[in-house]
């Protein structure tokens, strides 16, 4: 931790982590209006007393939207992750520990999945589930496993020759307690650092595809939908678009400074 | 010939200087020929086939490759197209139509009353799987007379008959594409309009160009007509306003303004009846009681849904189906925003404390779920607690549409009160979903289509809207205004509220 | 490199190539709705649904329509499109030439900015450059490609600026300048965030490499700068570029996705999306192989480049 503060973008990461997280644990308490309001005679105004970041094309007002969101779509982008993380670390582990046939088998398909672009993976499995929120984190969470899992190969593989598991293999643990005591704990470095970055990509994938229209559905305040639904009236008041546009790019950016500081500090290599 | 009196209701609000009767506005001037018009429209031309097609700008593609025996006009009257004249007999139970002589398809070959019977025939066949069969199913049988003479015997009596013939799905083919596969329709059609295709590329580009045997001597004026393919609205409406097309098929209402007040642009608002319409299911609580109905549509601002998701380009509606464009309107009682007055029958209905309910919005188009979302938050003051979910349109058709009890519906003006309340409202309608089904009504709905007589027509058609009025079927809270826009040296340039027709062998351009 | 490691690339990317097309098969065959319900819309009758189900095949066991599927593509016949009722073939054909066409142009443009400007913010570390051109890649990074896409359509294309087409296609053989003029915005909209990628990986290679022990070798030896960077730090940073590069492909990929609905580029994007939408089940199966064969050929071909640029590597 106090490695990251001497590091200026982790800095940077963490301030805009600190934005962002306010927002999420705070934003029903700090906004001003019902976000689904309609204030009929102010649409689709500019900032203003009332109004803080300005009205949509309904007279919604953007700043208690934008803080209402901020747990739609920061928890999206978490919990794609976490899911995602958590398949793909236990299945990478658990082909990283057995070796053999089962890792070449595992490998391969993980190849095979890896081969399709992530945005199309999520849209395929998105189309199957129905869109929808909850689909769309699914549908993400599934296209991040088989690169998390592959890491988490790549972590094990390079653990497991070490003495400490070597020595627990000799005292013949089992499998389940060499994985959970010795291989994961010593393995989550690097899951944590891409995991991080991931977060990032998940909330693009999801405000993306809540754009295509298979993602968080009107009348949520999700960043991603805001944007998507304003677009039509971006000639006509700018800050619709922007608003949530800027909000998604702080938050893509906290977790993506925040995540590149943590690798320079866990990689020796990189420390300077 | 039958000649029904009709009076003219093409009643334009013309926004930006503009009418909305393309015939009308020939009067600038002599017609000039040349040139190329593009067109940009925002879905795809997946196919050309006439007989199945269904896309908004798939329309207005067929409507120049294609004729039919009649074609509607901007009156919502049957106008003679491939047809000559017609006239019905047998207390229009059997009707003749007489053809041009001479007419030719694009390939050459001469278009007379066996293609005529062959087209029919195909449609009515449901292996086509053409939705303009389940309009002409009253055909028992269709007979050629004579090379040019061609009569068609219906099951019942049906006045409306040479409005049917023109529907958009039942222009002529060539007899010849029935022996061959008909999917060749789709990318190679053949037909007798002004215009033959020269290029087809459903991705990006449909080019056709002046068929220079059509019918009408001297028309069309243009050379050729270019239809581009912009999926994305925001980028359709750049390119239309930086020059690089003549025509914005169809305009968003949120850009209407924007568009109407460019310079060297018109933008043209057509009053239509096509409605958004609050499906709820009366064969199961809470629909079933007429007063909850009632309740939800006191509770419904229409003025302010026609302010804040229409941009003003619609008007109210009161729950009528049945537009001021159609022939036989009846007056229709304004409900006003009473949300106290909706409180107190919704509680009177059994529902002191309120209603909690799921209305379902697909997202194509965007306006349903507008609508949903403004209706649930008028709602909310008279104690309808409405959670709305929106749903991609796939899923929404797959799970919810004619299956749900509480969902937003979408439909286009029809081109006659038979064809609206068959659509949606008869017991045997092709989209019965509420399942209000009223004996009285479908007498009334039968007896309408087979009276010739103006008068008696009108009050029966009068007392079938009365009984809609009385038991809200649907809530239909405004009808919505068909919007284009075209640039300055565009002639002649116009849409219809049923949007099938759109003559551009009249259309010429004004430019140096 | 021997022919044996390039037989085994090759066979690997067969595997995978049957592994998608399993997966890809599963996907579409739970797909709710199905393409007749999409035809028809909202103006089906269950008899008209019928009549078109049994004339798209959609009536027979899901197994028969799955091996008729993969015995035809073995055959050379990718089947009919469901929606646009022509061969896949033509319409993926098609598609794939012109999303070509919009991803070299957006990786030839990437690759002439993005590593020049990772060598000078490596070269000019700490300075203002370098802190300038760190932040505007982290912004590009951090904006989904439908909020750049917009913007840039925003600023460059509105009615008052007008530099560029808001979208649209001209084949580059009707005219050269008609199609660069379109194909800048959406292929500048993949660039941008691309050349973040690429520009952060490229600094932080030369900075190792500024950073290393040759290099300090090379300086103490007396040669200048420029010499240093071009005979030492550029050709061994150059083979982590390559590898972003191919990595990005497969960024690229779904990016198109995106942006050819937004500047309405007829590519397999736009025609995936629109397969989507109307469950057209073979395009959907086609392009997804097509996009998976792309990813796994440019992996292959990026060890190759990199084998060639780097002397240390070498693949048996």
């Amino acid at each position: 931790m106090r490695e990251l503060l001497r590091h200026p973008p982790g800095i940077a990461g963490a301030v805009l982590l600190a934005l962002v997280a306010v927002a999420v644990l705070l934003g029903p308490w700090l906004a001003p209006y019902d976000p689904q309001a309609f204030h009929p005679a102010a649409r689709l105004q500019g900032p203003s007393a009332a109004y803080w970041l300005g009205t949509d094309q309904f007279g919604r007002d953007l700043f208690s939207r934008l803080m209402h969101g901020a747990r739609a779509t920061i928890l999206f982008g978490l919990g794609a992750t976490l899911i995602g993380v958590a398949a793909g670390a236990l299945i990478g582990v658990t082909a990283g520990v057995t070796g053999g046939w089962v890792d070449s088998l595992i490998m391969r398909i993980l190849d095979g999945l890896l081969a399709v672009p992530d945005l199309l993976f999520a849209l395929l499995i998105v189309t199957v589930l129905g869109g929808g929120v909850q689909q769309a984190m699914l549908a993400v969470a599934v296209a991040f496993t088989p690169g998390m899992a592959r890491i988490a190969r790549a972590a094990v593989l390079s653990i497991r020759t070490r003495e400490y598991v070597l020595a627990a293999i000799a005292r013949g643990e089992s499998a389940a307690w060499i994985i959970g005591r010795e291989v994961l704990p010593n393995a989550v470095g690097p899951i944590i650092v891409e995991a991080t970055i991931r977060v990032a990509f998940a909330i693009m994938i999801g405000a993306t595809l809540g754009f295509l229209g298979l993602g968080a559905q009107p009348p949520s305040t999700e960043w991603g939908l805001m944007v998507a639904e304003a677009r039509q009236f971006m000639f006509r008041n700018p800050f619709v678009v922007a608003v949530p546009g800027v909000a998604i790019a702080i938050a893509a950016m906290g977790f993506n400074l925040f995540g590149d500081a943590l690798r320079d500090i866990l990689d020796p290599r990189r420390r300077r | 010939m039958i000649d029904f009196a009709i009076t003219r209701r093409g009643v334009v609000l013309g926004l930006a200087a503009a009418s909305t009767l393309p015939r009308v506005a020939l009067g600038q001037g002599t017609p000039r020929r040349g040139g190329t018009l593009k067109i940009s429209h925002t879905t795809r031309i997946a196919t050309l086939n006439v007989l199945q097609l269904s896309g908004p700008a798939e329309y207005p593609a067929v409507d120049m490759i294609y004729s039919g025996l009649t074609r509607m006009g901007a009156d919502l009257r049957p106008m003679p197209d491939l047809a000559e004249s017609w006239e019905g007999a047998n207390e229009a139970r059997s009707f003749t139509f007489r053809l041009r002589p001479g007419v030719t398809f694009h390939d050459g070959a001469p278009c007379e009353a066996e293609d005529v019977v062959a087209t029919f025939k195909g449609i009515l066949d449901p292996a086509t799987a053409s939705p303009a069969r389940s309009v002409l199913s009253m055909i028992a049988d269709v007979v050629a007379v004579d090379p040019l003479t061609v009569r068609f015997d219906l099951n019942i009596s049906y006045a409306d008959f040479p409005t049917s013939v023109g529907h958009a799905n039942a222009r002529i083919v060539p007899r010849a594409a029935w022996t061959r596969p008909i999917e060749e329709l789709n990318t190679q059609p053949n037909g007798t309009g002004p215009f033959r295709v020269e290029t087809y590329d459903s991705a990006r580009l449909l080019r056709l160009v002046r068929n220079e045997n059509y019918f009408i001597a001297g028309q069309p004026y243009l050379d050729a007509v270019e239809m581009y393919l912009f999926p994305d609205l925001a980028a359709e409406a750049s390119n239309f306003l930086s020059g690089a097309v003549d025509v914005m098929l169809e305009v968003q209402q949120a850009e209407f303004a924007r568009i109407a007040a460019a310079p060297g642009v018109s933008a043209l608002r057509v009053p239509s009846g096509r409605f958004i319409n609050v499906v709820m299911r009366q064969d199961q609580p809470p629909f079933d009681d007429v007063r909850v109905r009632k309740a939800l549509a006191m509770a419904v601002d229409r003025q302010l849904l026609v302010d804040i998701v229409l941009e003003g380009l619609g008007r109210p509606a009161y729950d009528n189906p049945i537009a001021p464009e159609y022939r036989y309107q009846i007056e229709t009682p304004e409900i006003p925003y009473d949300p106290a007055a909706a409180r107190a029958l919704l509680s009177e209905a059994g529902h002191p404390d309120g209603l909690k309910i799921t209305l379902v919005a697909s997202n194509r188009p965007a306006i349903r779920g507008q609508v949903a979302i403004a209706i649930k938050e008028m709602a909310r003051a008279a104690g309808f607690e409405i959670e709305v979910e929106s749903m991609p349109h796939d899923t929404y058709l797959s799970n919810v549409w004619m299956k749900g009890n509480f969902y937003m519906g979408y439909w286009g003006m029809q081109p006659t009160e038979d064809g609206a309340f068959t659509l949606l409202f008869t017991s045997d309608a092709a989209f019965q979903d509420t399942e209000w089904k009223n004996a009285e009504f479908d007498a009334l709905v039968a007896r309408g289509r087979s009276t010739l007589d103006e008068a008696e027509r009108a009050q029966l058609y009068g007392q079938a809207q009365e009984l809609i009025l009385r038991d809200t079927p649907y809530l239909i809270p405004f009808f919505q205004d068909v919007l284009t826009a075209y640039r300055e040296g565009v002639v002649g340039w116009g849409v219809h509220p049923l949007s099938r027709t759109f003559y551009v062998e009249q259309v010429w351009l004004d430019r140096a | 490199m021997t022919p044996a490691y390039l037989l085994r690339r090759l066979g690997a990317i067969v595997v995978v190539l049957v592994i998608v097309s399993l997966t890809v098969f599963g996907i579409t065959m739970v797909l709710p709705g199905n393409a007749a319900v999409m035809i028809l819309g909202e103006w089906a009758t269950p008899e008209q649904l019928a009549a078109l189900e049994e004339r798209l095949g959609l009536d027979r066991p899901v197994w028969a329509q799955y091996f008729d599927w993969v015995g035809g593509i073995l055959a050379g016949d990718w089947g009919t499109s469901l929606r646009l009722q022509l061969p896949v073939a033509q319409v993926v054909g098609d598609a794939i030439a012109n999303s070509a066409l919009l991803a070299v142009t957006a990786l030839v443009a990437v690759t002439l900015v993005a590593i020049p400007l990772g060598m000078l913010a490596a070269i000019r570390r700490g300075t203002g450059a370098d802190l300038g051109i760190g932040l505007v890649a982290y912004v590009g990074t951090a904006m989904p490609e439908f909020v750049t896409a917009t913007l840039l359509l925003v600023f460059l294309a509105g009615p008052s600026v007008a530099l560029f087409p808001a979208g649209g296609f001209v084949a580059p053989g009707e005219s050269v300048a008609g199609f660069l003029a379109h194909v800048a915005l959406p292929a500048g909209t993949l660039a941008l965030v691309m050349t973040a990628h690429i520009a952060r990986q490229v600094r932080s290679e030369m900075t190792d490499v500024l950073g290393s022990d040759y290099v300090r070798a090379a300086r103490l030896k007396g040669l200048r700068e420029w010499t240093v960077i071009r005979r030492h730090a550029l050709p061994n940073s150059l083979a982590p570029a390559v590898a972003v590069i191919s990595l990005d492909v497969g960024y690229l990929l779904g990016g198109i996705i995106v942006v050819e609905e937004i500047f309405a580029w007829p590519g397999l994007g736009r025609l995936l999306i629109y397969a989507l939408e109307n469950r057209d089940l073979p395009v959907i199966q086609a392009i997804t192989l097509v996009l998976a064969l792309v990813y796994a050929l440019s992996n292959l071909l990026s060890d190759l480049v990199i084998a060639a640029l780097d002397p240390r590597v070498r693949y048996a």
